[in-house]
């Protein structure tokens, strides 16, 4: 084992102890952990940010259109670059923020984005989530009518219009819940409480996987390497 | 014009947006590959200002030493490596790769994984059956909770070993998802779908304008 992996391995172990010296109590080592964490997620954001989406969608056509203005440089591009000036003026109006005299720059940026996001959202939520969760409800209907279903796979067809109706009709809040509306609404809140059993179930087993895994690199990584110590 | 121009550009953003979407025109695809490009550009600007705002609430912390202080420095110490050795030198760096193999990994696991404790005692307190929908929560998680491991069916081959079918705790487990998760997912998606596009239409309306905030 090499030194710098055999340092990975005791830092690693450190850190991972330190967060889970937490289930004792809240103490120093889990809030050294814990901002060491926000410092380096934030760190690692930023440079991936820049280095996925600033450096090859701005700077970089920015550069190729400026390129003639430094004496000696060939130019390759047109200056379609230029262009990314606008986006990065109107990014940079961000930094108004840290000013509260300027703090309403912020609003041009973010009106941007929002719009931006709000578009895009429309016709893809509308594609993705309703037609296609819609079509997937009554599609199996289609094999009914074929006859190439079984009974049981009709009753699940059956079950699964049911659990979507009812549950809409719970959060269905433009008419009292009373009667039958009441009672499917009942309906729905059965087949929530699945959901979200379920939900939790699959979360817990994730969360377990995780935890194995940590221990798993106690064990055997970590308590490993005790031997390249001796 | 602080209030008016971010509506007029939402509305224009927006419809946009939405409309070049519905167009295969090679025109219409070069505006939204543009516009889609404009957000890529300016995301970063916007983490920087909330990295900004991050070391400003720290800065504040230290000066006015809030409880915990200290821990700041901490912030500082994991932030400046990350970003100083990153952006210097690239993600591909084998320096910034170890410390997002050694460091930022076991971090993001572990505290994750303290969810796993964390959340059996939130278990305990949620699954007594004290009424019809709490047992029907309890029965579904245990279904998928012993469906998932191996161990499941080797219980159910074992002691349900007179039942006429097989390996029933992962059919079960995948009858559940299948059918009484997913029409519920289904049901909570399509409402929440409806209710994303609701408020897509008042942004770019200018119905709903709270990110404006207050003032002038």
């Amino acid at each position: 084992m090499e030194l710098i992996d055999f340092i990975g391995i005791w830092i690693a172990a450190f850190l991972t102890l330190c967060i889970y010296s937490f289930l004792y109590r809240d103490n120093p080592f889990y809030r050294f952990a814990e901002h060491l964490f926000v410092g380096m997620s934030v760190g690692y954001t930023i440079t991936i940010s820049i280095y996925q989406g600033f450096i090859p969608f701005a700077w970089e056509p920015f550069w190729e259109a400026i390129k003639p203005f430094w004496p000696g440089v060939p130019r390759e591009a047109g200056w379609s670059g230029l262009w990314k000036l606008i986006p990065i003026g109107i990014g940079l109006l961000f930094f108004g923020g840290v000013s509260p005299r300027y703090t309403w720059l912020i609003r041009y940026p973010s009106a941007i984005l929002i719009g931006l996001g709000a578009g895009l959202a429309i016709p893809n939520v509308l594609r993705a989530d309703i037609f296609e969760q819609t079509r997937g409800t009554v599609e199996p209907f289609a094999s009914i009518n074929a006859g190439t279903l079984s009974i049981w796979g009709i009753l699940g067809a059956i079950l699964m219009v049911v659990g979507v109706v009812c549950t809409l009709i719970y959060f269905y809040f433009s008419v009292e819940h009373r009667g039958p509306v009441n009672w499917l609404s009942k309906v729905g809140i059965a087949f929530l409480m699945i959901g979200f059993g379920s939900a939790f179930g699959n979360t817990v087993m994730g969360r377990v996987a995780l935890l194995i895994q940590r221990v798993d690199f106690l064990i055997n990584d970590w308590i490993g390497s005790f031997g390249a110590l001796f | 014009m602080k209030r008016q121009v971010p509506l007029v550009l939402c509305f224009l953003f927006g419809v946009v947006m939405c409309f070049t979407q519905f167009s295969p025109h090679q025109y219409s695809q070069a505006v939204y590959n543009e516009v889609i490009n404009w957000a890529l550009i300016m995301a970063p600007f916007a983490l920087i200002f909330g990295t900004i705002t991050l070391i400003q609430t720290h800065v504040t912390r230290i000066r006015r030493r809030i409880e915990h202080w200290q821990y700041s420095f901490v912030v500082f110490a994991g932030l400046l490596t990350m970003a100083f050795i990153g952006i210097l030198f690239g993600p591909q760096d084998p320096a910034f790769e170890w410390l997002f193999n050694n460091v930022q990994v076991p971090l993001d696991a572990t505290m994750f994984s303290l969810l796993a404790f964390l959340i059996a005692s939130a278990a305990f307190r949620a699954f007594r059956a004290r009424t019809f929908e709490a047992t029907l929560l309890l029965i579904a998680a245990m279904i998928v909770l012993i469906g998932n491991v191996p161990v499941g069916d080797l219980i159910w081959n074992t002691v349900l070993s007179w039942l006429p079918w097989d390996n029933g705790a992962s059919e079960t487990r995948q009858w559940i998802l299948g059918n009484p998760n997913l029409s519920a997912r289904r049901g909570i998606i399509l409402g929440v779908s409806l209710g994303v596009i609701s408020q897509a239409i008042r942004l770019i309306l200018g119905i709903e304008r709270s990110y404006i905030g207050g003032g002038d």
